[in-house]
């Protein structure tokens, strides 16, 4: 029996300090070839509202594949190449923060993109907070942008999902909906920290703006909402704004449309359930960062990125999913190519910031930094009409 | 089996930290250490009572929550935080326990109803936005503090959690051996083998099995305020199913065996990720396998391919 | 007001047959195998995603398209019963985890062949019926007709063919049963494979009506056990009424209660009865 006592104990301890092993021999980062620039992406591409953090994927390696096959960028005489770094977070704080933790101790990896979710954000941003200044964190999380500007947080950068405040795009769209002469809303969105944060930022807008404000919320995971819209369409609002994911979408616009909802306003999601439900609906109002269907015949950047797109993951493009996070990550990682080219370096982060916070990218999307860090861009309002015409308003903030 | 793991055996444990200097490799240990906890905690009630308690992660999450409530509104300190959080706990197994065993529930009613009293609870947490924050979650700026020699320090770093984590997790081990090895254990046993049988032989099934329900709950309330201060985040998704069966998975995985097999299971599940990249589709993939193969193939888990076939009485 | 109360009243009894549907192969898979699995709620989402497939990816017409996926399930259905169920006969909490550990490997599989895009069928009967007081969809209209028939139709056939007696005896007395000449192994993996059948017909029908995603299976399997259990495990005709009995509590209670606690209105329910009348509304028989 003490044989066995003994391997009982040793068992586990043994097994501890093997895998441990395992970990760090494994783990020990690749080895950093003389010309090649890390850059690490943390986003959940499955679980919950993966398509966002899917698609960034997407289109970060897209651009990094394009940047190889041509040789690289130079920088001060030399030429780089990118090694993306893509874990799956699966929308888990824990293993957020343990993939961040690989990304920074491990791999050395000083610019990263991400995270989009929430509540991954907040479980890694005390430890990023740490990192001050050794390295960048590029996300579109909307809890970025309450940390922006706090002591300790020069890291920090928010991208493409830049609705919050008075400057946001979320401002912007209010007033255009105003201006449609809206004078009640009702909200139907997903009870968890997305459709929370989304309340957060467009109850006030509304209430600024004078347009009355209901709200509503489901359960993730919910498909039927045949109650609860009838129970909306009873206060008869002018416009619906309706949840966050397609999916969710297109099952709300179709039951909205049969118990008589007919005006639709969207932040998120894309034509989609509007155009499929175009004979039922009267209005489909969506901030679609950029109509890629008409974008693609008139701006020959689009075209090219939708036929590279095509090409390099043999598939139809996906117009309806998030184009805007693969195609805003695209270019995203030419962005930072041309900062670190712009400030002479690709390990200076305060400099490489610097950079990026002086100049407007002109790529698919014209992005520039404000002040504060936070990404400012040009975006389309689409309005699918009854019978699917579609109307597009081209905005470009100051 | 010998009652307690004579403490020199884990020793080499706590050498670690000095010979190895990779940041995530002692994150997952520290992460492994304190989701053992859960594990070897949960197996009290399943793998020795044999009840499948889905409130597991409820008891985990509360307590998390718990915890770090006292210390903003109370402002307590982050221990007697955690002392107030388990007790709450206790309580609330308490009802939900004597609930449940005084109604006799059989096991499937028993998952059924323990389910229904978390998700009741996590919808508590969920939409009591004014008091937990909701869903957008918590993030732990305090930390505990420690009397060391040099006055009070506070818990931080890795190195630091490695070491309190590994001491909660010995002392975790150290209770439930007791009293896995005393009379309540072989009752807990006889319960487990067949419960109809152990009431006719005088043992009382109530009390005994509330009393595996409590310590199993009290421990997972103990490691939800470590891992919750750890994390430096709390949101409702502690109490989700999927935590659940995350622990039922860890204990399955690693065996039956109450002390090293959920800590193997929970090591297994927290390292598996990291060691070997999987593609997110394989990884659920593994995930489902894990489950089927251990019910299936390796019904005692991983110890059981190590140890020899013994009487757990 | 009372427009919308009986408008919701209806509502709920329709989405009360998809319940109804899958708490009916709960209820048969415990009766006569031992265990409650948990996966069909996975061959429902299979059922759901091989009926899109056929009818908009491979341009099939959909009233065929939705018995070719109940063929399909119930073939994987047979897979998973002699690879799997076959050995946690009566083990409740083996089948309960082997099951579970099913629903992740078909998401996965899911997953790998479709990807996580969403998934939405061309509308196949777009339109309403509109009946003065009561709004119906007309694609729901006839999914509630065809979940029906099907109930119905179950019930029947266990009460009058020589099938279902046998079925029912082997419920009360399995070796009874087996000496009376009852194949039980046939038996038992035949309700398997029929009640993988029901769930993928219910995924069928599902498509027909909502968006695809791959968790799609877990609320209902959680909706079809309570509703199973509500009724009382074992009765045929009580998963239809527990079924509809839960789909009318969430669509009244949605338009009253406030929306956030409504799963726990069902749970509180639940745990009610488990302690009270543990058999179930009408159950008596297990």
């Amino acid at each position: 029996m003490p044989k066995d006592h003994a391997r009982l104990i040793a068992g586990p301890a043994a097994r501890a300090l093997a895998l441990a092993a395992a970990i760090a021999v494994g783990g020990a980062g690749s080895a950093l070839a003389q010309d090649t620039v890390k850059v690490g992406m943390i986003e959940a591409q499955t679980g919950a509202l993966n398509t966002y953090g899917w698609m960034s994927s997407q289109g970060a390696r897209m651009a990094v594949d394009e940047i190889n096959k041509a040789g690289g960028f130079e920088v001060g005489g030399k030429k780089y190449k990118i090694q993306l770094i893509n874990p799956d977070t699966q929308g888990n704080p824990q293993q957020a923060l343990i993939e961040l933790k690989k990304m920074l101790e491990q791999e050395q990896v000083k610019f990263v993109f991400g995270p989009f979710l929430t509540n991954v954000y907040k479980g890694v941003e005390p430890y990023a907070t740490g990192f001050n200044g050794k390295f960048l964190l590029m996300g579109g999380a909307t809890a970025i942008h309450f940390d922006l500007g706090k002591p300790n947080h020069d890291y920090l950068m928010r991208t493409w999902n830049w609705d919050a405040g008075d400057a946001g795009f979320g401002s912007l769209m209010v007033q255009n909906l105003k201006s449609r002469g809206a004078k009640k809303v009702a909200m139907l969105m997903q009870n968890d920290a997305f459709g929370h944060v989304a309340r957060d930022i467009y109850a006030p807008l509304f209430k600024d703006a004078g347009i009355a404000f209901e709200e509503e919320w489901f359960e993730p995971g919910t498909t039927d909402f045949s109650s609860v819209l009838a129970k909306i369409a009873a206060n008869k609002p002018d416009y619906l704004f309706p949840g966050y994911t397609d999916a969710v979408l297109y099952d709300i616009v179709r039951q909205a449309t049969e118990v008589g909802l007919t005006r639709f306003w969207l932040v998120r999601g894309s034509l989609g359930p509007g155009l499929k439900n175009k004979e039922a609906l009267d209005d489909y109002v969506i901030y679609i960062p950029k109509y890629f269907e008409e974008a693609e015949k008139s701006e020959p950047k689009v075209q090219k990125f939708v036929a590279a797109y095509k090409a390099f993951y043999k598939t139809d493009f996906p117009y309806d999913q998030a184009p805007l996070c693969s195609s805003s990550c695209y270019d995203h990682v030419y962005m930072l190519t041309e900062a670190m080219k712009k400030a002479g370096t690709v390990d200076d982060v305060a400099k490489v910031k610097e950079a990026l916070m002086s100049f407007t990218y002109p790529g698919l999307w014209n992005i520039r930094y404000d002040k504060t860090g936070e990404e400012v861009f040009n975006f389309d309002v689409v309005d699918v009409k009854k019978g699917g015409k579609i109307e597009v308003t081209h905005i470009a903030p100051k | 089996m010998r009652a307690m793991r004579p403490e020199w055996l884990w020793l080499p444990l706590f050498a670690v930290p000095l010979v190895l200097h990779n940041e995530v490799a002692l994150t997952v240990l520290v992460f492994t250490f304190i989701l053992g906890i859960l594990a070897v905690s949960f197996n009290l009630i399943f793998g020795y009572t044999g009840q499948l308690s889905m409130f597991h992660a409820a008891a985990f999450g509360i307590s998390a929550y718990a915890t770090h409530l006292s210390m903003a509104h109370l402002g307590v300190s982050f221990w007697i935080g955690m002392v107030i959080a388990v007790v709450l706990v206790v309580a609330i197994s308490v009802v939900v326990g004597t609930i449940c065993f005084r109604f006799r529930l059989k096991e499937f009613y028993f998952a059924i109803v323990t389910l229904a009293f978390s998700e009741m609870a996590r919808l508590v947490i969920l939409n009591w936005g004014s008091f937990t924050n909701g869903s957008l979650g918590i993030n732990l700026t305090a930390k505990p503090m420690l009397w060391l020699p040099g006055g009070l320090v506070p818990v931080q770093g890795t190195r630091m959690w490695y070491y309190l984590a590994l001491v909660a997790l010995i002392l975790t081990v150290f209770v439930c051996a007791r009293v896995v090895h005393s009379w309540m254990g072989r009752s807990f046993a006889a319960i487990r083998l067949n419960d109809e049988l152990a009431d006719t032989l005088g043992i009382n099934v109530f009390r005994y099995k509330l009393i595996s329900f409590l310590v199993g709950n009290a421990g997972a309330a103990f490691a939800g305020a470590l891992y919750a201060f750890y994390l430096s985040y709390v949101e409702p998704g502690y109490l989700s199913i999927e935590q659940s069966l995350a622990i039922v998975a860890m204990a399955l995985l690693g065996g039956r065996e109450p002390v090293a097999g959920p800590i193997l299971g929970a090591l297994v599940l927290t390292a598996l990720p990291h060691v070997i990249n999987f593609s997110a589709e394989v990884r659920i993939l593994v995930y489902g396998l894990i489950l089927i193969l251990t019910i299936l193939v390796l019904p005692r888990g991983i110890m059981g391919l190590v140890t020899k076939r013994r009487h757990v009485l | 007001m009372l427009q919308l109360v009986v408008g919701q009243l209806l509502n709920g009894i329709i989405i009360g047959t998809l319940y109804g549907i899958v708490a009916l192969g709960v209820t048969l898979t415990f009766g006569i195998t031992g265990i409650v699995n948990f996966a069909l709620g996975a061959f429902m989402a299979i059922g759901a995603y091989v009926g899109w497939y056929l009818t908009d990816g491979l341009g099939i017409t959909y009233p065929l398209a939705v018995p070719l996926a109940v063929a399909v399930t119930a073939l994987i259905g047979l897979l998973a019963d002699q690879s799997l169920f076959r050995f946690t006969r009566n083990n409740l909490i083996n089948g309960l985890i082997v099951s579970i550990g099913l629903i992740s490997v078909v998401q996965s599989v899911i997953l790998m062949i479709w990807t996580t895009t969403p998934k939405n069928m061309h509308y196949v009967l777009p339109g309403v019926l509109n009946l003065d007081w009561f709004i119906v969809p007309k694609m729901k209209g006839v999914v509630f007709l065809v979940l029906l028939a099907v109930i119905l139709s179950t019930y029947a056939a266990l009460t009058r063919t020589w099938a279902g007696r046998a079925a029912y005896a082997f419920a009360q007395a399995p070796e009874a049963a087996m000496l009376m000449g009852v194949r039980t192994r046939l038996l038992q993996t035949g309700v398997v494979v029929y009640s993988t059948a029901l769930a993928g017909l219910g995924g069928a029908l599902y498509a027909s009506l909502y968006s695809l995603e791959v968790s799609m299976g877990s609320s209902y399997i959680l909706k079809g056990v309570e509703a199973a259990i509500l009724a009382g495990i074992g009765s045929v005709m009580g998963s239809l009424v527990g079924g509809i009995v839960l789909g009318v509590t969430e669509a009244i209670g949605s338009l009253f209660l406030p929306q956030a606690y409504r799963d726990a209105y069902g749970l509180v329910f639940l745990v009610l009865i488990l302690l009270l009348r543990p058999a179930g509304l009408f159950g008596g028989g297990r």
